[in-house]
């Protein structure tokens, strides 16, 4: 029986994944392990290695077709086996199935029905205008991600979140009618697609991501204390223009949140603190600069381990994508000269401690009990009238740990 | 000193200006003479300079035509005008083969350089064979020149600039806009062959209007700014060569375009102008379907309110301008 090769699942938020190139061409020679294909995720290009060892055919996902995750997009046939009929044309961007298994034979083609089924939900049926798909383009947006709000469903420009104004570079999607905003600050050596999962238990919400300086797109002044970090947020903030928002932090992020917070009350109709820094002296220095300079895969895998409880959630494929995106040394240099600034020696050298004994606006810590990075009885400092959540088996991103729970919280207000 | 003129008196001023500057021009035409011609645009031109240059021509465009561009090759600088733009099917063979194709066949070694002048377009109650808007059939051949001026000051600029030119120029003139009164330089100045004009500036959609189409452009857009939606017209002016880089420009500022022209709609100037747009790098830009805008599928009704019906009108224009910005094309 043939080898099937699939697309696989390279990253936890990925559901579909675009051929970006074949290393091998049908009817070429394949060995398992060399690379056979390269793919694009929403956040990173992998390069994936070979199922099998034989002749490739059967090329139904060419370069450029995008193709959910588990769906089969070529066979590998070994020495002497006889190359059955080619399937005819992939199942783009449907609904993924369960992974084939590698001893199946190769499933039957969709029928033209389910092509144009799948494709008016996915990638395949969407439509975008000219304008829109070059400012996604441009923003490095996936335009699956986005809602068009033009006839039948166009996404036009106006539907393209604008590029930062502000050094916190804030994303916006979902609704922008009636509900208050969720604004989403994301943490150290992270970046606002760890938010991904949660936002999607969230549903439609309005939704707005801010980055943190030294991060993603923002590497090139880095603050040099938490007050100057502060400052910054503050001021991207308010260049937001937002009257009343649901506040989520995370970590650094968290601290940043409870700084805004302090200074614009009247703005934050609700705070929520998930593995918040500054309440407290220590954190896992080690992890923090692991984390923030490996600078490749074997170094960075076992430190990104220890964000989760249960390292099978950091798969290799994970770390691989998420060691995609600081392959830039520059990133890596400018969170090392922040961790430094923040973090001196492993040690928090802020204390907003005083700072959570102000805020008067609903108020709630969400901690995992299994945090590794910062102690979750930092959070027994908090006054009485902050509530305090803890999460078994959880570590330091509950959020992506535990994603169904925290949005459960978030929605108990009517956030 | 500029005053205000009508257009068809913007035309006759060039004409006296390039009569009495060079003795090369000559007018030629059916009753452009002693009647003034068809529409009265020659006027009493034959009593300063005379039959012999402004002549007129017997009813047989073929012939006048066939003259026109033998006394062009030959080193006169011939006028020609046409009573209706219609009678051009009975001319195109020295038009299409002759006029335009003599420089080419001669390896360069002479040019024509002639001027044709079109009354072109609907509205004047002349039915089916007499307000025909055909100036994209001869946009289409390789060697003419096409040029649509709006307004008085063009009209003049635009004779002008055709009567420098080496080679055949085909200026098509709107019937309605005769009367049209508006500034008008006094002397010799020239509009660039090739050149658009920005009529309005706007940020929310590119118009581009040859012609009449402009002035009802502009109505519209007037309209639709009580609106908030803030149209640029552009007046394409030539159709052949068109002026790119000004409707590229546009559109890349606005990310919308109609195009509005009375001939019809199918395969015409508005074809060739989204086309352009989509074939440059000005389609990234596109944020909503381009639309045309267009004279309808038949023949110019004689029914005078079927005749508005057959040609954009500015309540078609406002309409579709509206749907298009407010996201519903």
């Amino acid at each position: 029986m043939p080898v099937v090769v699939i697309m696989p699942k390279v990253d936890m938020d990925m559901s579909h994944g675009t051929v970006s190139a074949w290393h091998v061409a049908a009817g070429g020679a394949v060995t398992k392990g060399d690379p056979l294909f390269d793919i694009e995720t929403d956040k990173a290009a992998m390069e994936v290695e070979s199922p099998g060892t034989g002749t490739l055919h059967h090329i139904i996902a060419n370069i450029g077709d995008t193709v959910a995750i588990g769906e089969p997009i070529a066979w590998i046939y070994a020495e002497g086996e006889a190359v059955g009929d080619a399937p005819q044309g992939p199942a783009k961007a449907a609904e993924a199935p369960a992974p084939a298994d590698k001893d199946e034979p190769p499933t039957p083609a969709p029928t033209p029905d389910q092509i144009s089924d799948s494709a008016q939900n996915g990638e395949t049926g969407l439509r975008a205008t000219p304008l829109a798909r070059r400012l996604a383009r441009e923003r490095q947006l996936n335009l699956s991600d986005l809602r068009g709000t033009g006839p039948r469903g166009r996404i036009q420009a106006q539907d393209v979140p604008k590029k930062a104004a502000t050094p916190a570079h804030p994303t916006s999607k979902g609704h922008t009618t009636g509900q208050t905003p969720i604004l989403l600050i994301h943490g150290f050596a992270s970046d606002p697609a760890s938010w991904a999962r949660l936002e999607r238990e969230l549903g439609q919400r309005h939704i707005i991501r801010m980055e943190l300086p030294a991060h993603g797109r923002l590497t090139g002044d880095v603050p040099d204390s938490f007050a100057d970090l502060a400052r910054r947020m503050r001021d991207a903030f308010d260049d937001l223009g937002q009257e009343n928002v649901h506040l989520v932090g995370h970590s650094l992020g968290a601290a940043a949140a409870l700084a805004i917070a302090d200074v614009r009350p009247r703005q934050i109709a609700s705070l929520t603190l998930i593995s918040p820094a500054g309440l407290g002296p220590e954190i896992n220095g080690a992890a923090i600069t692991g984390v923030a300079g490996a600078p490749r895969v074997e170094s960075l895998g076992p430190w990104l381990r220890t964000l989760a409880h249960d390292p099978d959630l950091i798969t290799d494929a994970y770390v691989r994508a998420i060691m995609a995106q600081r392959q830039n040394p520059a990133v890596r240099q400018a969170q090392l000269a922040l961790a430094d600034a923040v973090f001196p020696d492993g040690v928090q050298a802020f204390d907003l401690r005083a700072a959570l004994d102000r805020v008067d606006m609903p108020t709630r810590i969400i901690w995992g009990r299994n945090d590794r990075i910062i102690p979750w009885k930092h959070a027994l400092s908090a006054p009485g009238r902050v509530s305090l959540n803890l999460f078994e088996r959880t570590g330091h991103m509950p959020h992506i740990e535990k994603p169904a729970e925290i949005a459960f919280l978030l929605r108990q207000r009517g956030e | 000193m500029s005053r205000e003129l009508s257009y068809a008196e913007a035309i006759r001023e060039a004409m006296d200006i390039a009569l009495g500057e060079d003795e090369r021009v000559i007018l030629m035409g059916e009753d452009i003479g002693v009647y003034g011609g068809a529409f009265q645009v020659t006027g009493d031109l034959i009593d300063k300079y005379g039959p012999d240059r402004v002549m007129d021509t017997p009813i047989s465009e073929l012939g006048g035509a066939g003259v026109a561009v033998g006394a062009a090759m030959t080193g006169l600088r011939p006028i020609f005008e046409f009573q209706f733009s219609d009678f051009a099917t009975l001319a195109m063979e020295q038009i299409v083969n002759q006029a335009a194709k003599v420089r080419y066949m001669l390896g360069g070694a002479v040019s024509i350089p002639l001027v044709m002048r079109f009354p072109a377009g609907s509205g004047t109650g002349a039915a089916a064979q007499h307000s025909q808007s055909i100036e994209a059939w001869l946009a289409h051949v390789p060697g003419l020149k096409v040029v649509q001026p709006a307004t008085p000051h063009d009209a003049k600029g635009l004779l002008l600039a055709a009567l420098d030119d080496p080679d055949p120029v085909m200026i098509f003139e709107h019937k309605l806009l005769y009367k049209m009164k508006g500034a008008v330089p006094e002397g010799r100045y020239t509009v660039p062959i090739g050149t658009a004009e920005l009529r309005r500036e706007g940020s929310d959609v590119t118009i581009v209007a040859t012609s009449i189409m402009v002035h009802k452009a502009l109505e519209a857009a007037k309209a639709l700014a009580e609106d908030g939606i803030d149209c640029e017209v552009i007046d394409l002016r030539t159709i052949r060569p068109i002026d790119r880089e000004t409707v590229l420009a546009s559109v890349r500022k606005t990310s919308r375009l109609i195009c509005v022209y009375e001939a019809v709609k199918t395969l015409g100037i508005g074809a060739e102008i989204s086309a352009m747009v989509a074939e440059s790098d000005a389609f990234d830009y596109l944020d909503a379907p381009i639309v045309r805008l267009g004279g309808a599928e038949c023949p110019i009704p004689y029914n005078p309110d079927l005749e508005k019906a057959a040609v954009p009108q500015v309540p078609d224009i406002i309409a579709a301008t509206r749907d298009l910005v407010e996201g519903r094309r």
